[in-house]
């Protein structure tokens, strides 16, 4: 559609530009990034040459200068190769887009692509040297087995280091920012505004979280050499580059991508469960509790269920957990429809209480009451705080022997059925997008392509891992999140409370009944987070264990926060954070002075950074529609970031849509 | 029964219920000032936790330079703590207009993360602080003796009440609390007055904590709010928003938390369940309030 068409021959004010020049904000943005960029380069150590268990590493700077820094000083230097030059050129193809950006030109997309095309051949030539060293290591046979382990994952420990990540990021940045200038590309970037907040909310909170490591990790020196002032520097910051990319490292391998999986699948449940509650307009901090009394019922079902049920009995189990959480949502959302009573505090208070229950139960054989002792019968006999063991038939399954199909207890062949399941559903949704009932049909397609593959494996190198069948009850709990909210009248009613309760209530909606029915719902969800620690056995045991990490609940906050209180959204954090809990076990190894705490510290940042729009404005944001932004342009009495939506909707002729007003004002009527 | 009743007109457990009493009152006095601004502050039980071990870790910093002195200085050190993150909250709620629950929230999530990565960087131990060589003096007689945070805490009622009520400064705060419009109409600075409101609750409830860590203990230990920040917003609800009020349902919270620590050793009831009480009890209360009176605009954003 042509742009001038639109907003009528009195455009005065250019806002989507007819020529292809960037606008202002984006070369602004790419000004920004490739000047960062280029300080990084020449700031931050290129890459690490090889780095050992405890961080210590060889760095390599653009100048070409090495410091060795690693606990084993003798091994023999990777060969960067031409990584060195393509570095340099690295740098100027990013000096030359900083001069396109600062004149606005329409070319600079090309020269930010190049940059992170010269970049990453820069990564690629270096993990070539390193993995010639691995090679030659792995021949050399006067080594000793341990010795040769050892160096191997000294140089595969190697890799880009800042100045090369920097540059590849904010190449990137540019050529979006470049290309931007094309409808048809800001169409797409359009779509993705909703990113926005929680992308500049994590990167706010990873600049946060490098500086706290900074401040408290020293750097990392075996050798005990004076550092001059400069090698100190670039000793730190290495640091910093090595506790991000431990973090976000799992998934890039298949063991800890299936510990990041085990991680996410609570925090799928808890997130889902906050975020049910956030879209009623009400603010779940009780998922702790749910979760907790979730485990309990598991439990209860799991361990005392009559044997005669045989496999029923985990369904019932699993429903336990359910209806368990369920009651300790359902609780504060009683209250707060019939009494008013504010529901965050409600839920932290009953957060305690269930805390209380479960260590009351699973914490002792006997208690005390009126002055006699009675037995109780929950806790398993030892000195751990743990319940019985589940019987088999209340067990869940782990994954890999969900999806092995070779022979029972020769290592693991994975099914590629799910696999390929998934990609003839998405290439049949493509294909049969105009055919009517397309989705059913792509649905059936891809059961049958999944079925008929299904005996066929691959053989995969894996530990086992306590990734278990609930991970397939958090998806289909999202499946339900979707479905429940916007595909059925109920949903329709919640998220109308949610939006504005007074309207919602002048239509016909019941306040109380949404409200009840959202924190009963937002319970059940936390609570079958219980069958990942009970039934799935991801404590190890496949009982109810003292050291569950009930924690999860809070950090569904982020998690839902982050996922924009969409399923999808959901299911996105959670991995995230799952694999930033994972790395945060490796750190916590690796490095003295950082500790785990250091993820707890970033989660809590980035629902700090999202609360306050990640900084930034709402012009960006939540820019007004384009048909207001053309009344404004027309009439020319208003700027473009401060336009008055009345004013512009009543010159436009349209009914007036009273946009951030009346949502804000509900939201206020929805908080106590 | 009987003696349960002996058991508690003792001198030991009104020791109990006035240690029990204290955090919460000072934690809801800072509460008091926070949302009668119109800004609520969930994350008063994060200030106590900062407060707590900003007072431990200043006092371990300076006690070989100031000696006994240092704890005095802990004390200072522990407030300004409690004051600096409660201007987080509130240049997140107020300038950036962020929903002030989620961003007291993430506060109180702050607290659940940082002070393990501080206690580790200092101390290479992720759960506590070494103890300190002189925690505040006591003052008092027999088995009263309180250190001094006590009876700041009960002079702060007083002064709170006479602030709030018999000061320009307190007409301007509950003005800005109920019709912020109205009050920049005549020229009050609404902003100011709710940073101002804001940090003064982090200091408060940093005492709080001070009071807890150096006060009471002679470390900080992990959890050591105990959720107490959540029961005295929970008392200002109950108290109304008025600093009798609060102190009325401060001294009954108080109550209930030094009969569970009473009943706790006995064996009239499940120790571990008699610990649920005060929680149990608060969303009782909450129940009797019902709708109540609170600062009309509580929780919204002002735009000026």
């Amino acid at each position: 559609m042509n742009p001038v068409a639109v907003f009528g021959p009195y455009n005065t004010r250019v806002t989507h530009n007819t020529q292809s020049r960037p606008s202002g904000d984006a070369s602004r943005v790419a000004l920004i990034a490739c000047a960062v960029a280029a300080a990084g380069m020449l700031l931050f150590p290129l890459a690490a040459l090889g780095r050992g268990f405890s961080a210590d590493a060889v760095l390599l700077h653009l100048s070409g200068s090495v410091l060795n820094l690693a606990n084993n000083q003798q091994a023999p230097q990777a060969d960067p190769g031409n990584a060195l030059a393509l570095g340099w050129a690295t740098l100027a193809m990013i000096a030359v887009t900083l001069i396109g950006a600062v004149r606005r030109a329409g070319w600079f997309w090309i020269t930010g692509l190049l940059a992170t095309v010269l970049a990453v051949t820069a990564v690629l030539v270096l993990d070539n040297g390193l993995a010639a060293q691995i090679e030659r290591v792995a021949a050399d046979t006067s080594l000793r087995a341990g010795t040769r382990r050892q160096l191997r994952n000294f140089y595969d420990g190697g890799g880009m280091n800042l100045g090369l990540f920097l540059p590849l990021l904010a190449g990137l940045i540019a050529a979006g920012a470049g290309l931007s200038a094309r409808p048809w590309v800001m169409d797409r970037f359009n779509r993705l505004r909703g990113l926005l907040v929680p992308v500049s909310a994590i990167t706010l909170a990873v600049l946060v979280g490098a500086v706290v490591v900074l401040m408290v990790q020293p750097s990392v020196n075996p050798t005990d050499q004076a550092l001059t002032l400069w090698q100190g520097w670039l000793a730190k910051s290495d640091v910093v580059y090595f506790v991000y990319s431990t973090l976000f490292a799992p998934v890039t391998r298949l063991s800890p991508l299936l510990s990041s999986l085990k991680l996410a699948t609570p925090l799928i449940f808890t997130g889902l469960s906050v975020a049910f509650a956030f879209r009623t307009g009400l603010f779940n901090i009780g998922a702790p509790g749910q979760l907790t009394m979730g485990a309990i019922g598991a439990m209860l079902m799991g361990v005392y269920g009559p044997p005669s049920l045989g496999w029923a009995l985990l369904p019932l189990s699993v429903l336990a957990a359910a209806a368990g959480g369920a009651l300790w949502g359902a609780i504060p959302g009683l209250l707060k429809a019939r009494f008013g009573s504010s529901e965050v505090i409600n839920t932290i208070m009953l957060n305690y209480v269930a805390s209380a229950v479960f260590i009351f139960m699973i914490g002792s054989e006997t208690f005390a009451f009126l002055g006699k002792e009675y037995p109780l019968p929950f806790k398993a006999p030892g000195f751990e705080a743990k319940s019985q063991e589940l019987q088999p038939t209340a067990q869940l399954p782990t994954l890999l022997d969900l999806f092995n199909v070779g022979p029972v207890g020769g290592g693991y062949v994975l099914s590629i059925g799910i696999v390929v399941a998934l990609i003839a559903l998405l290439i049949a949704r493509f294909l049969l997008r105009a055919v009517k009932n397309g989705g059913l049909i792509a649905v059936v397609i891809a059961v049958v392509a999944g079925a008929l593959t299904w005996r066929i494996g691959l053989p995969a190198n894996v530990n086992g891992s306590q990734l278990n069948a609930s991970f397939l009850i958090a998806l289909v709990c999202v499946a339900l999140f979707g479905t429940l909210m916007w595909r059925t009248a109920t949903g329709y009613a919640l998220r109308a409370v949610g939006l504005s309760p007074r309207a919602a209530e002048y239509g016909g909606i019941s306040v109380a009944r949404g409200t009840i029915l959202a924190m009963t719902l937002a319970g059940m969800f936390a609570g079958l987070a219980g069958t990942h620690y009970v039934n799935g056995g991801a404590l190890d045991e496949y009982r109810l264990k003292g050291n569950m990490p009930v924690n999860v609940g809070f950090d569904g906050i982020a998690v839902a926060l982050m996922g924009q209180n969409t399923p999808t959204g959901v299911v996105l954090a959670s991995l995230l954070f799952g694999t930033v809990d994972t790395g945060g076990v490796d750190v916590d190894q690796q490095l003295e002075a950082v500790n785990k705490d250091i993820v707890t510290v970033l989660k809590a940042l980035i629902v700090l950074f999202i609360a306050a729009g990640g900084f930034l404005s709402r012009r960006l944001v939540d820019p007004p529609p384009p048909q207001l932004v053309a009344a404004t342009d027309r009439t020319g009495t208003d700027e473009g970031g401060r336009l008055s939506p009345g004013v512009a909707a009543q010159q436009a002729g349209t009914p007036n849509p009273n946009v951030g007003q009346s949502s804000e004002e509900n939201t206020r009527e929805g908080g106590k | 029964m009987d003696g349960l009743l002996a058991q508690l007109i003792t001198a030991a457990f009104l020791a109990t219920f006035i240690r029990s009493l204290v955090p919460l009152l000072l934690t809801a006095l800072g509460g008091l000032f926070s949302e009668r601004s119109g800004v609520v502050n969930i994350a008063l039980d994060g200030l106590i936790i900062f407060g707590a071990l900003g007072g431990a870790v200043t006092t371990l910093l300076l006690q070989p330079a100031l000696g006994s002195a240092a704890p005095w200085a802990g004390w200072v050190g522990g407030a300004l703590i409690g004051g600096l993150i409660a201007w987080i909250h509130a240049v997140v709620s107020i300038k950036y207009r962020a929903d002030q629950v989620i961003s007291g929230t993430a506060i109180n999530l702050l607290a659940a993360g940082v002070p393990p990565v501080i206690l580790t960087a200092l101390y290479d131990s992720s759960t506590e602080s070494p103890k300190v060589a002189n925690a505040l003096p006591l003052w008092g007689v027999g088995e009263l003796r309180f250190s001094p945070p006590v009876y700041f805490a009960f002079l702060a009622v007083a002064v709170t009440w006479y602030v709030l009520y018999r000061t320009p400064f307190g007409l301007r705060l509950r003005a800005t609390g109920e019709q912020p419009g109205a009050a920049a109409s005549m020229g009050i600075n609404v902003r100011r007055m709710r940073y101002t409101a804001v940090i003064l609750s982090g200091v408060l409830a940093g005492t709080a904590g001070v009071f807890l860590s150096i006060g009471n203990l002679d470390s900080y230990v992990r959890n050591i709010s105990a959720g107490g920040g959540f029961i005295a917003l929970a008392a200002l609800i109950f108290g109304q928003w008025k600093p009798l009020g609060v102190l009325g349902a401060t001294v009954l919270f108080g109550f209930l938390q030094a009969l569970s620590i009473a009943l706790g050793g006995g064996d009239l009831l499940p120790p571990t369940l008699v610990q649920a009480l005060p929680y149990l009890i608060t969303i009782l209360a909450l129940i009797f309030t019902g709708r109540s009176r609170a600062p009309r605009a509580l929780g919204r954003p002002y735009d000026g």
